[in-house]
């Protein structure tokens, strides 16, 4: 049990990360990229908290500003530490971080370039122990030989560089470092975006297993929306750096409450022939996030746009207990659930 | 003169537009012979669509390269036909007997197979404009003036829904997003209106919207002119969308080839049912693990003997899956797979 009793794992709360727009001679700020905009979530313990969006939606700079990759301009947050109570990431001195940082780890999408050339299996998994005082000589080999086994690769391998392995072993390899320090809290940021098909549902299965076992929390990111389905507890839709809808899975897929999530429900093509579509006509491409839309973000794609979504920004409200959606008629439209195409 | 659809007397024509036959194209590299496409076989009807279903390393962009012959050493085809019965070469003319520089060759490329490829940033010269690079082809295929053929790239444009297409032809491409380099690039390829376009992946770097405004008007445009496509890709969704027939590949050979509503419906080769189970079904969630396929795809340079497939293969027979290769045989009207479970005398009676 947690020392503080935490229901959660992790409290982000009005968590905004903005990039200066300079121009002119003196470099003078002249505007402001808002690619995170007031978001707030919280992950329960072995929850897994889809977050889907397009590119540029600001999902991925969300991750990094969580981590403390990135400053956040302002917000909290609030990561329950197993032995160290609440601490505030966004506010956190260098040592709490660091201590911190030992019980959340992050898993990317490309395997490729997040593993150096350079280091062997040994060294890559090896590195967190280390660096933490937690193993060295042969007890560091046996703790990296269990991992290797666990995420399914040979021990044997560890004294190999990461290009003799094809993309799902390193997933692994980068999967199997992620859990050197066992922690509580993964970020998971596009992990099979870059796999085929038949590896993918071994690094999902993978995933689900190592949460099961180590009592794993995720914040699973990724585009595809048919993956988040399959491994998320809940969703939180983003749009031009807010996020715009957030509730159960079941509910988000089967009953959004924007008109978004129901536009993204309905592009997905689907693997069936026999499911004669009918589309959301949705128009235009994203905004650019430097000038965005005045109003409601969406408003200028959107097929319910009325003259207020033009003006006032709709606010991110309460629809449903526990369902979430910024949208001025949230309440009223009657939006197509994922099987009602 | 603006591109005129060609009407073409549709009666003394031959019904596919192209014929692969045992087609061989291989990579001779320092260490060893790649057979990336190993034997394949595929029709492409006039008008339909076929599509190509495979992960990487199956072939299926090798493929689409070698009709085109734009496979470059160490690569080359060492075997089979690709007869393509177009506008010009009505009898079928075997492209793997044409020079790969030969100016017959060139006036094909383009004018009447167009190709469209997955990454359009990589596909378009950074450092000309849009309507430079769409008024290239069309001046090379047909006989206009410069300014005629500045008309045609933004009539081009405009057929591909560009929203302010006479503005757009004067931008550079990293001016575009990623949705509008891939209409830019289809209006490239259908400037000269082919009659079959190839297109290898062009909405998996798209986003989820865009891709299905992509889609969509790929088959108002297939619609409009006529067109054959080529539908490469290894997505079960997009293939579903848009294609009539379909051929699995896998390691250089077609695995399973069925018309799109039987390869769902039934679909009989055991990799392309494990394919299809290993992808989570939107709506559908359960609280399960997924169906995986063991293992991974071999090393093109390791081809596993008999059936490529055996050593993943949940239904393997031992004996026999590793020691002799299937023959893509028909068991059904329309519907062929390649595995020992559906052959006659193949020791078993499974299926």
């Amino acid at each position: 049990m947690k020392p503080d009793g935490a229901k959660v794992v992790l409290e982000v709360q009005n968590l905004k990360k903005y990039y200066p727009i300079s121009a002119g001679l003196l470099r003078r700020e002249v505007g402001q990229v808002k690619a995170v905009d007031d978001i707030s979530f919280s992950i329960p313990p072995r929850m897994t908290l889809g977050l889907v969006g397009e590119s540029g939606c600001g999902k991925t700079t969300a991750a990094h500003t969580i981590m403390r990759g990135l400053e956040p301009t302002s917000g909290k947050v609030i990561f329950h530490h197993q032995q160290l109570g609440a601490i505030d990431l966004a506010t956190a001195d260098r040592d709490t971080l660091f201590q911190a940082r030992r019980n959340m780890q992050m898993v990317f999408q490309d395997p490729q370039s997040s593993l150096n050339p350079r280091m062997t299996l040994l060294d890559i998994i090896g590195e967190p122990l280390e660096i933490y005082n937690i193993a060295k000589g042969s007890e560091l080999v046996d703790r990296v030989a269990q991992l290797l086994k666990r995420v399914g690769l040979r021990p044997e391998y560890m004294r190999r560089f990461p290009h003799a392995f094809s993309g799902g072993q390193r997933q692994r390899i980068g999967i199997a470092r992620a859990l050197a320090l066992n922690p509580q809290f993964i970020v998971a940021d596009e992990p099979t975006s870059a796999l085929d098909v038949s590896i993918q549902a071994q690094t999902l299965n993978l995933l689900q297993d190592l949460q099961d076992e180590f009592s794993l929390s995720y914040l699973f990111i990724a585009h595809d929306l048919s993956v988040v389905e399959h491994i998320s507890d809940f969703v939180a839709v983003m749009y031009v750096g807010k996020i715009v809808e957030r509730a159960d899975t079941r509910r988000l897929y089967h009953a959004p409450k924007h008109p978004y999530t129901e536009a993204l429900l309905s592009s997905i093509p689907r693997p069936d022939p026999a499911i004669q579509k009918k589309r959301v006509a949705i128009r235009g491409e994203l905004p650019n996030p430097a000038n965005p839309p005045k109003g409601c973000a969406f408003h200028p794609r959107c097929p319910y746009a009325e003259a207020i979504c033009r003006e006032e920004e709709p606010p991110l409200q309460e629809i449903e207990s526990g369902h979430v959606a910024a949208c001025h008629f949230a309440d009223r439209l009657a939006l197509r659930g994922v099987n009602e195409f | 003169m603006p591109p005129i659809l060609s009407r073409i007397s549709v009666t003394d024509m031959h019904p596919n537009l192209l014929e692969i036959t045992d087609l061989r194209t291989h990579f001779f590299t320092e260490q060893g012979v790649v057979p990336a496409v190993d034997g394949v076989s595929l029709q492409v009807k006039r008008g339909g669509t076929l599509g190509v279903l495979g992960e990487s390393g199956c072939g299926k962009s090798v493929t689409g390269f070698s009709i085109l012959r734009l496979v470059r050493p160490p690569g080359e085809i060492v075997g089979g036909a690709i007869r393509y019965y177009g506008r010009e070469t009505v009898n079928g003319e075997d492209l793997t007997a044409l020079d790969a520089r030969s100016e017959e060759l060139r006036q094909l490329r383009g004018a009447e197979i167009a190709m469209i490829f997955q990454e359009p940033m990589t596909s378009l010269d950074p450092l000309f404009t849009v309507g430079n690079q769409i008024m290239e082809a069309i001046l090379y295929h047909q006989d206009v003036s410069k300014a005629e053929a500045g008309k045609i790239a933004v009539e081009m444009l405009d057929k591909v829904r560009m929203p302010q297409p006479a503005d757009v032809i004067k931008q550079y491409p990293h001016q575009l997003s990623g949705g509008m380099r891939q209409r830019v690039m289809i209006a490239m390829a259908l400037s000269c209106e082919p009659q079959l376009l190839i297109a290898d992946e062009p909405t998996t770097a798209l986003d989820v919207t865009t891709e299905a405004q992509i889609l969509e008007l790929m088959r108002e445009l297939q619609d409009e002119l006529g067109m054959a496509i080529m539908f490469i890709t290894h997505d079960l969704g997009v293939i579903a969308e848009m294609a009539e027939e379909v051929a699995v590949m896998y390691l250089g050979k077609v695995v399973e080839q069925s018309d799109i509503q039987s390869l769902f419906a039934d679909p009989q080769h055991p990799y392309t049912r494990a394919l299809m189970q290993s992808i989570p079904k939107i709506g559908q969630k359960t609280d399960g693990r997924l169906e995986a396929i063991r293992g991974m795809v071999p090393s093109p340079r390791s081809i596993p003997t008999g059936c490529p497939f055996h050593p993943r293969c949940a239904s393997f027979i031992a004996d026999v899956c590793n020691v002799r290769a299937p023959r893509l045989q028909e068991t059904k009207r329309g519907h062929s797979v390649s595995c020992f479970l559906y052959e006659d005398g193949g020791g078993v009676n499974e299926a």
